[in-house]
């Protein structure tokens, strides 16, 4: 999505009812790499644990699925009310969705069903385009309604879309009798907008979400969950990993890096020594090797230096292991995993001398060739974490 | 004697892998008598790995002198010395 007025964000965020195993509030992201799209399914399956997570799951990816091929909504939502199994106590079967679909130019349209409406906020206060009433199929009655609306997204609007359990956190308390509902959930939104204007999608959802569990007193009665989409600013981050093919162009990398706008990272000892030695800046090494990595380091200047290739294998390993944008513990592979996170666009500068020490059969361990890995860490950033990432060699 | 004896250990991946992650292990294995003496601290990558001459990792330096093979038993061996030349000068 190059040519794109504004990098889209997308996360999402749930809780489970207290005492299930699994959620039946369930997200599905895809995206349309060649019509440059992106379409978000968020489904709520009917009661909760086990067989809620089936009809949610399957009604999320379902949904997901038809709407990237065009399928018109109607015809969407037969089919799946068709394929749902039958609960056997109520006798019906019933996941509500809302499906979000966004062209890379902002061009969004939204179908919702059975969910609490979403909320589009921009810079100037809340948005309500008109919503259109579209029955399920031509047997249906009011209650198998669903809503569709479309808009053109700007620069700084977010959507933000959440399952009943948000709404309804805190009902039969005395301060939220009712719950949280629509209004106070909009009201809490403008608050915290007003006072984080840059807030990322990542930060929003566990936000929305940790009020409502609070105000569930903390055992949520109901799967709890929110999704936001913010159309940003992209923040841009530059990762150099390994030294130059000519030393020629050591010069030219230490000039890019220092002359970047946004997140610098260093991957590599090699590396870090010819920035150091090009802008004349001292590195310092920590002392305590984390999570069983060398230490990482510090030049003035750059977010984060480690070590090259058994960071990046862990960085791999650790991607490739995570289902969401949560990550926690400490140490370089962990820290650089957080950098990605909290960037948009992220540029890899990988220099292709071979360091032949590290082929060297007497190494207790394999090092793997840095291209391969940082090929394995774009794909993972790219299909898994939505993240738009370029690979420049030097 | 005024000045420290440095010691840089290595962290860059050849001597991490070749056994220098033990040697974050120095400072607090310095016998009591040399603590006031020497001053540890962790660098990248010296190069040495890839200059063939330079020995086996992993290395470490001190005041400048390479160690290859490095163990703690090894660099606290060589701090002795250098301390005692320094007495004797
Ligand atoms: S890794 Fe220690 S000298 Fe290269």
């Amino acid at each position: 999505m190059n040519q794109s007025p504004f990098f889209i964000e997308i996360d999402t965020f749930s809780r489970m009812k207290e005492g299930e195993p699994i959620c039946g509030d369930c997200f599905v992201t895809k995206k349309v790499k060649t019509e440059q799209r992106m379409v978000i399914v968020l489904s709520d399956g009917l009661g909760s644990g086990v067989k809620a997570n089936v009809l949610g799951s399957m009604t999320a990816s379902m949904a997901a699925n038809f709407i990237v091929q065009h399928e018109p909504v109607q015809r969407t939502a037969t089919a799946i009310m068709k394929t749902l199994p039958v609960d056997s106590e109520r006798q019906m079967s019933y996941a509500t969705f809302t499906i979000i679909d966004i062209r890379h130019d902002g061009e969004t349209h939204i179908v919702e069903y059975g969910n609490p409406r979403c909320e589009i906020i921009g810079i100037d206060g809340v948005r309500t385009p008109e919503r259109k009433k579209v029955y399920v199929d031509e047997f249906a009655d009011e209650s198998r309604v669903m809503f569709t609306f479309s808009f053109k997204a700007k620069k700084e609007d977010r959507i933000v879309f959440y399952s009943d359990g948000v709404t309804q956190a805190g009902m039969g308390s005395l301060n939220y009798p009712f719950g949280w509902e629509e209004g106070g959930v909009r009201t809490y939104l403008m608050n915290h907008l007003k006072d984080t204007p840059q807030i990322s999608a990542r930060d929003l959802v566990r936000k929305v979400v940790s009020h409502a569990v609070a105000k569930d007193y903390f055992a949520p009665k109901d799967d709890i969950s929110c999704g936001v989409v913010y159309f940003r600013k992209p923040r841009k981050m530059l990762i150099c990993t390994g030294p130059p093919y000519h030393n020629e162009d050591d010069a030219r990398m230490a000039d890019l890096l220092n002359r970047f706008d946004g997140k610098k990272v260093i991957c590599g000892g090699t590396t870090a020594r010819i920035v150091s030695r090009e802008l004349n800046r001292d590195v310092k090494v920590g002392m305590v090797s984390e999570g069983g990595l060398p230490p990482s380091s510090k030049i003035e200047g750059f977010d984060l230096v480690t070590e090259g290739i058994l960071t990046l294998g862990r960085v791999t390993k650790l991607l490739d292991e995570l289902n969401s944008t949560t990550i926690n513990g400490d140490g370089p592979a962990v820290e650089m995993i957080r950098q990605f996170f909290e960037s948009d666009e992220i540029k890899f500068l990988v220099g292709t001398k071979i360091n032949e020490a590290h082929q060297d059969p007497n190494l207790p361990v394999e090092l793997e060739i840095r291209r391969n890995v940082v090929k394995k860490i774009v794909r993972l950033l790219e299909e898994k974490f939505f993240k738009e990432v370029t690979i420049q060699y030097i | 004697m005024s000045k420290k004896v440095q010691v840089k250990i290595c962290f860059g991946t050849h001597c991490y892998v070749m056994g220098g992650s033990h040697l974050e292990m120095l400072e607090e294995s310095l016998p009591a008598e040399l603590k006031d003496y020497v001053e540890v601290s962790g660098s990248p990558c010296f190069g040495h790995c890839e200059e063939k001459t330079a020995g086996t990792p992993p290395f470490v330096e001190v005041n400048g002198t390479i160690i290859e093979k490095a163990n703690i038993e090894l660099i606290i061996n060589y701090i002795r010395e250098v301390l005692a030349d320094g007495i004797r000068e």
